[in-house]
C-alpha cells in the first residue's frame, strides 16, 4: 500500500496540486513569497519565517493575457509566468522577489510589478561578471533585500537568524545530492522524471517540509526494488530550467537521465553556501558563482590580457565534464527554450567542449508548448538512435 | 520636381551636415590606421563609460553593432549569417551578432585573420581586446564571450549595474552604483594598460571625460529645445548628428563647436517659430531604432505634416547631473554614465511607474515634447529594442492617452521594413491621433 | 503520405505502396499494409517483423517498433548509395539532413516547424499560381533571368509571387527564382551538418528537376538521386526490421514478433 503522504508518491501529488500546502499555510497565517528564478536568496526569506514558492510557467497552458503586455519572441517561460500571474493563479501570493538575471526576467519583472498589486515587490540587481567589485556590487544589493523584506515582515533578521536558515537550505542541498546519488547505479534507483516531482515539490514546501519529503524519498529509494529499467544510454541534460514531467518521460521513452543540471533539477543545490562571519557574505559568493546559469560572465582569470579557447571552455563549463563522469552519461541532451540568448550563445562552445572529452552531444530547441513534444520526441529518439 | 519638394518636405539643419560627415570621416580615418596597423577594439556601445578611456589610449576602436548595421544596408550581411548558421549558433540570436560571428569565423577560420576581401567599408581587423558591455541585453556580452571560438582575444566586460525604481532609492543603493563604476573602470584602466604596455595619461583621459560630458550636456539643451511648437529639428537631423555625441568621434574641440553651432542654430529656429516641416500637425515619438536604410520614409509623412520631435531615450544624452565636486575623472564619468537609466528615476518613482528603464522616459517625453502619438518599430531579430515596446504602448494609451502605431522591421533582413505598408497605416493613424486630442482635451491634459 | 515497403531479408523488395494520409487517413496505415499485403500475394502473418516510422509511426498498432525517419531514411540510402556520407530528405512538412558513416547514421538537423524549404512550400505557391505542383519543375528549367525571392516565409513569398507578377517579370523565371529559395533553406540547414560527398537528395521534392538544379548549385555538388525518392524512408525502415529481427534470432530469444491484427489506430481509450 503506497502511503501517498510521504516521499516519492507525496511528490507526485505535489507536482500535481502545487500550490495545495502553501494556501493551508496561508489560511494558518503565514505570508507566503513567490519568486521565479533560483537566484533568489531564499534563505533570507525563510530566516523571517515568511514561505518561499517558486512560480513556474505551465506548458499546458494556452498563453493568453500575456499578450498584452510580452511580444510572442519572447522567453516563452517567462511569458507563460507572467500569464499565470495575470490569470489570478497565484494570488495566495503576498509578494514576490525577482532578479536581473537576465533580459526576460528583467523585463517580465517590471511589467508584473504594473499590473499586479502585490503587498511586496522586490527587484535584485545582478552583476553580469564575478569581479570583486561586482559582487561587492552584488551584495549590497542582497542587504537591500533583506532590509525591504524585513520592512515588509516588521522584523528584524540577526546574523544568527540567518546562519539558522542557511543550514536548513543547505541542508537541503545536502539531501538533494544525496537522492542524485541514488541515480548513479546501473540502472539508476530513481528516474528523471521522478527527481523531477520531488524538486518541484521542494519549491512548493517550506524549507523543513521539504526537508522531510527528502529524507523519505531517500530511504524509500534506497530500499526499493520497484526502480527504473534500464535503457540503452544513460543521458546528461543540460537546460534552462526542466519543469514538466511530460519532457522527461521523452527523454526516458530511450533512455535513463541520470542527471539533468537545470534549474528544474541539480543546478541549485550543487553546491553549499559557506557559513561566513557575515552570513550576507556567504550568501552573495554562493549565489554569484554555485548557480550555474548561463547568464553568468565567467572567464578564467579576471581581467585576463591573453586568452585560450580551452581554457576559457573549462572556466565555464567543467562542472559539467565532472558530472558527465561521475554519473558516466553516454550522451548530453542540451534542451533549451527558444528565445533564450544566455544559453544559446553557448552553442556551439558547449559542443566544442563535450567533443573535446568525448561525450556525444545534440542540441534541441523547443519552445515550452505542447505542440514541441513531438518534434522533441523525434529528435530526441534520433539522437538516441545514434549513440546506442 | 515631386523628388525635389519630397526631399525639401523636411528642413535639414545646416550644421547637421558637418557632424553627419565626422561619422564618415572619422570612419575612414580609422580604416586607414586600422591598415596601418594601429591596435584595434572592437567595442558594445557602453554609454559613454569605457570609450574615452580607450580613448585617451589612443586606440582605434570599431563597433560591430553599427557595422552590422552597415552590412545590412549595404545587403551583405546573408553571407555571414548563414556562415553562423553553419557554424550552429542558434537562429533567433541578434541579428548583428550571427554576422559579425559569420565574419569573424571567415576571417580567422578560412582566411587567417586576414581582412575579408568582400567586406564593406574595409572591414574590421583582428581587434586586440573585446570590450563588451551588460547595458541593454545580455547579447552583448555573451556574444563577445562566444567570439572566443574564433579568437584567443581577451574581453573586458563592463557592468551596466540596473536596479528598480523604488529599490534605487534605499539608503546607499545609488553610492554602491557609483562605487561599482568607479572601481570597475579603473580596473580597466590597468587591464588596457597591461594589453598596450603603456600607461594611461590622466590629464588627457581627464580632459577627454569633460569634453565629453560638455558636448552632451550642450547636446541635451538642444534637445529641449525641440519642445517648441513647431518643432525645429526632425528625428532625421538626430539621428545624422547623434553619433559624435553618443560615440566620441573625432577631435572632441571640433565636435563640442559644432554642437554649439547647432545649438544656436536650433535656438534662432525656436526664437523665429521656424519649424522642420512645413506644416506641423503631428508631433511623434519614435521608438528605437529606426530603419536606417530607409530614411526617406520620412519624408514621406513629413510631407503628411508628421514631425518627430524626440526619439529613443538611449541615443539621447543623459539627464545633466551636477558633477562639480567630483575630482576623480573616473568618478565624473561614472556619475554620468549611470544617469542614461537613473536619471528618469527620482520622476518614475514620483509617478509610480515600476518600468523606469523602458517605459517612464516615453511617458516624460510624450507629455514635455507633446507628442500626438508614438511611431513604435520593433525588429524581430533585436528583442532587446522591441520587447517593452507592447508594454510602453499600453502605457502611454493609460496615462497620457497617446496613441502608438507599431510597424515591424529587422536590424538585418531589410526587407522586412514595408514603407508602403507603413505609409499606408499612416492615414488611418491620423484619425486616431485626432481622437486622442480630443480625449486629452477633455480629461484636462494641455496637448 | 502512408509508405510501405516489403523486403526480403536480402533486401529483395516484394513490394512498395505509396497511399494518401489525410486526416481521415491517420488512423488507416492498416489499409495501405493490406494493399501492399496484396501486391507481394503475402499474408500479416508471413511478415516477421514490422517496423514503423515517421510522423505516423505511433498510430501503426501492428508495428513491433518504432524508429524515428531520420535513422530510417539514413539506413535506405545507405543501402542504395554505399558511399552516401549526406542524405538530404525535403519532405512534404519537413527537411531533414543526416550524416552518415559507414552506413550508420551519426549526426543529424530537422527543420519542422516552418513550411518555407519543404514540399508544402511548392504547393501553396503552385495553388496561388493555379498550377499543379508537378508541372513547376519543368518550368522553372525554361528560366532565362536569375530573380531573387527575398522573402523567407511562405506566406509573404506568396505575396512576393503576386507582386512580381504584376512587375512583368516572366513565370519561369518567377518559379525558377522559388525553388532557389527553397534550396537556399535546405542548403543552409545542411550546412550545419559541414557536407560531404556523396550527397544523395530523396523526398518527394527530389523528382523536381528544378529543385535537384538548384540544390546542385546552393551545395557546390553533385546530388546522387534514388529512383523512386519517396520510399528510402520505408526502405530503411525494412532493412532496419530484418536486422532487428535477425539479432533477436541469433540470441535465441523468444520470436520479437507482436501478435498482431491489421486494425486501424485507436488514439483514445
Amino acid at each position: 500500500m503506497i502511503d501517498k503522504s510521504k516521499g516519492l508518491s507525496k511528490a507526485k501529488g505535489i507536482y500535481a496540486n502545487r500550490s495545495h500546502r502553501v494556501k493551508e499555510l496561508k489560511a494558518e497565517g503565514k505570508k507566503i513569497i513567490g519568486y521565479p528564478c533560483m537566484y533568489v536568496p531564499l534563505e533570507i526569506i525563510t530566516a523571517l519565517d515568511l514561505i518561499s514558492y517558486r512560480t513556474y510557467g505551465d506548458m499546458a497552458e494556452p498563453v493568453t493575457e500575456a499578450d498584452r503586455a510580452l511580444p510572442t519572441a519572447f522567453c516563452p517561460i517567462m511569458r507563460s509566468c507572467l500569464d499565470c500571474a495575470l490569470k489570478a493563479k497565484d494570488d495566495f501570493l503576498d509578494g514576490i522577489v525577482t532578479t536581473h538575471s537576465c533580459d526576460p526576467q528583467e523585463k517580465t519583472a517590471r511589467v508584473w510589478e504594473s499590473y499586479i498589486n502585490y503587498s511586496y515587490f522586490h527587484f535584485i540587481d545582478m552583476p553580469g561578471t564575478l569581479r570583486p567589485e561586482a559582487l561587492e556590487y552584488y551584495r549590497g544589493q542582497i542587504g537591500d533585500f533583506k532590509k525591504s523584506l524585513e520592512s515588509f515582515a516588521a522584523k528584524e533578521l540577526s546574523s544568527d537568524k540567518v546562519k539558522a536558515a542557511i543550514r536548513l537550505h543547505n541542508r537541503q542541498r545536502a539531501l538533494v545530492r544525496e537522492l542524485y546519488e541514488l541515480t548513479k547505479p546501473e540502472p539508476p534507483l530513481i528516474s528523471g522524471t521522478e527527481i523531477l516531482q520531488v524538486v518541484k515539490a521542494l519549491m512548493s514546501l517550506p524549507v523543513t517540509e521539504g526537508n522531510e519529503l527528502l529524507d523519505q524519498a531517500i530511504s524509500e529509494v534506497q530500499g526499493r526494488t520497484d526502480g527504473p529499467q534500464k535503457k540503452p544510454a544513460r543521458l546528461l541534460v543540460w537546460s534552462n530550467t526542466l519543469d514538466d514531467i511530460d519532457i522527461m518521460q521523452i527523454f526516458e521513452a530511450g533512455a535513463n537521465v541520470v542527471i539533468d543540471e537545470s534549474c528544474g533539477g541539480i543546478r541549485a543545490y550543487r553546491a553549499d553556501v559557506m557559513l561566513t562571519d557575515d552570513p550576507l557574505d556567504g550568501l552573495t559568493h554562493y549565489y554569484a558563482t554555485e548557480i550555474t546559469c548561463a547568464r553568468t560572465f565567467r572567464e578564467a582569470v579576471f581581467g585576463e590580457a591573453s586568452k585560450d579557447y580551452m581554457v576559457d571552455l573549462e572556466s565555464r563549463f567543467g562542472h559539467l565534464k565532472h558530472i558527465a563522469k561521475e554519473w558516466n552519461a553516454d550522451g548530453a541532451i542540451f534542451l533549451l527554450v527558444r528565445y533564450c540568448d544566455p544559453f544559446a550563445f553557448e552553442m556551439p562552445s558547449i559542443k566544442d567542449y563535450f567533443d573535446s572529452f568525448g561525450i556525444p552531444s545534440t542540441y534541441i530547441e523547443y519552445d515550452y508548448t505542447q505542440g514541441s513534444l513531438a518534434p522533441l520526441r523525434t529528435r530526441v529518439e534520433a539522437f538516441l538512435e545514434t549513440i546506442s | 520636381m515631386a523628388e525635389e519638394a519630397k526631399k525639401k518636405a523636411i528642413s535639414r539643419l545646416k550644421s547637421m551636415y558637418p557632424l553627419r560627415a565626422k561619422v564618415d570621416e572619422t570612419y575612414l580615418k580609422s580604416v586607414e590606421a586600422m591598415r596601418a596597423g594601429k591596435p584595434t577594439v572592437w567595442a558594445m556601445l557602453n554609454f559613454y563609460y569605457g570609450d574615452p578611456i580607450i580613448k585617451a589610449m589612443d586606440l582605434e576602436v570599431v563597433y560591430p553593432e553599427n557595422y552590422g548595421a552597415a552590412m545590412a544596408a549595404m545587403g551583405v550581411a546573408q553571407s555571414y549569417l548563414d556562415r553562423a548558421d553553419a557554424e550552429g549558433f542558434p537562429t533567433h540570436l541578434c541579428g548583428y551578432s550571427r554576422a559579425n560571428l559569420g565574419y569573424t569565423s571567415r576571417m580567422m577560420k578560412e582566411l587567417k585573420g586576414e581582412i575579408p576581401p568582400e567586406a564593406p567599408l574595409g572591414g574590421m581587423p583582428k581587434p586586440i581586446f573585446l570590450m563588451a558591455s551588460t547595458a541593454v541585453c545580455d547579447a552583448r556580452y555573451k556574444w563577445f564571450q562566444a567570439l572566443g571560438r574564433y579568437m584567443d582575444v581577451p574581453v573586458w566586460t563592463f557592468e551596466a549595474p540596473i536596479p528598480g525604481v523604488k529599490e534605487l532609492f534605499m539608503e546607499g543603493s545609488y553610492e554602491r552604483m557609483v562605487d561599482l563604476g568607479v572601481k570597475h573602470a579603473r580596473e580597466f584602466v590597468v587591464f588596457v594598460e597591461r594589453v598596450l604596455g603603456k600607461k594611461m595619461d590622466w590629464d588627457r583621459l581627464s580632459e577627454t571625460v569633460d569634453l565629453m560630458i560638455e558636448i552632451n550636456e550642450l547636446w541635451h539643451e538642444t534637445n529641449e529645445l525641440r519642445k517648441a511648437k513647431p518643432c525645429p529639428m526632425h528625428g532625421r537631423d538626430f539621428w545624422s548628428s547623434m553619433s559624435p555625441a553618443l560615440f566620441l568621434m573625432g577631435d572632441l574641440k571640433d565636435s563640442l563647436q559644432c554642437f554649439r553651432n547647432m545649438y544656436d542654430e536650433v535656438k534662432y529656429r525656436v526664437d523665429n517659430h521656424i519649424g522642420a516641416i512645413a506644416q506641423e500637425k503631428y508631433r511623434l515619438l519614435f521608438a528605437e531604432l529606426p530603419p536606417w536604410h530607409s530614411l526617406g520614409f520620412f519624408n514621406r509623412l513629413a510631407e503628411r505634416g508628421w514631425n518627430f520631435v524626440v526619439e529613443s531615450f538611449g541615443y539621447h544624452p543623459p539627464m545633466p547631473l551636477d558633477l562639480n565636486g567630483f575630482s576623480d575623472p573616473l568618478e565624473r564619468l561614472t556619475r554620468f554614465s549611470l544617469q542614461v537609466y537613473v536619471g528618469y528615476y527620482r520622476d518614475a518613482l514620483e509617478q509610480n511607474v515600476p518600468a523606469g528603464s523602458f517605459a517612464y522616459p516615453y511617458l516624460k517625453y510624450a507629455r514635455e515634447w507633446k507628442c500626438d502619438g508614438a511611431f513604435l518599430h520593433p525588429l524581430i531579430s533585436c528583442r532587446s529594442a522591441s520587447t517593452h515596446l507592447p508594454y510602453v504602448s499600453n502605457v502611454l494609451m493609460e496615462r497620457l492617452k497617446v496613441p502608438s502605431l507599431t510597424i515591424e522591421g529587422d536590424i538585418v533582413d531589410l526587407r522586412l521594413f514595408d514603407p508602403e505598408d507603413a505609409i499606408s497605416k499612416a492615414e488611418p493613424f491620423e484619425e486616431t491621433m485626432e481622437h486622442y486630442r480630443r480625449i486629452r482635451r477633455q480629461e484636462g491634459l494641455d496637448w | 503520405m502512408t509508405k510501405i515497403v516489403l523486403t526480403q531479408r536480402d533486401h529483395r523488395v516484394l513490394s512498395a505502396i505509396k497511399g494518401p494520409t489525410g486526416p481521415e487517413h491517420r488512423q488507416l496505415a492498416n489499409e495501405v499494409m493490406k494493399m501492399a499485403l496484396e501486391k507481394a500475394n503475402l499474408q500479416l502473418d508471413e511478415i516477421s517483423y514490422v517496423v514503423a516510422t515517421g510522423y505516423g509511426r505511433l498510430n501503426v498498432p501492428f508495428a513491433d517498433r518504432q524508429i524515428t525517419e531520420l535513422t530510417c531514411h539514413a539506413r535506405g540510402v545507405s543501402s542504395l548509395f554505399t558511399n552516401v556520407r549526406t542524405a538530404i530528405d525535403i519532405g512534404g512538412q519537413d527537411a531533414k539532413c543526416m550524416k552518415i558513416n559507414n552506413g550508420k547514421m551519426v549526426d543529424f538537423v530537422m527543420n519542422d516547424k516552418c513550411a518555407a524549404g519543404t514540399g508544402r512550400f511548392l504547393e501553396i505557391i503552385a495553388a496561388t499560381l493555379g498550377a499543379k505542383v508537378e508541372q513547376l519543375g519543368d518550368i522553372s528549367l525554361k528560366s532565362t533571368k536569375k530573380l531573387e525571392i527575398s522573402s523567407f516565409c511562405t506566406i509573404f513569398a506568396q505575396q512576393e509571387v503576386v507582386t512580381r507578377l504584376s512587375d512583368g517579370e516572366n513565370l519561369e523565371d518567377i518559379i525558377a527564382g522559388l525553388h532557389d529559395a527553397l534550396a537556399s533553406r535546405v542548403a543552409g540547414l545542411a550546412r550545419r551538418l559541414k557536407i560531404e560527398p556523396d550527397v544523395v537528395l530523396t523526398g518527394g521534392v527530389a523528382k523536381n528537376a528544378g529543385i535537384v538544379k538548384a540544390m546542385k548549385e546552393n551545395l557546390g555538388c553533385e546530388l546522387l538521386i534514388p529512383e523512386d525518392p519517396l520510399l528510402t524512408g520505408a526502405l530503411g525502415a525494412a532493412i532496419l526490421a530484418n536486422e532487428y529481427f535477425q539479432k533477436a534470432m541469433s540470441k535465441a530469444e523468444a520470436s520479437p514478433t507482436k501478435a498482431r491484427r491489421l486494425e486501424k489506430a485507436i488514439f483514445f481509450r
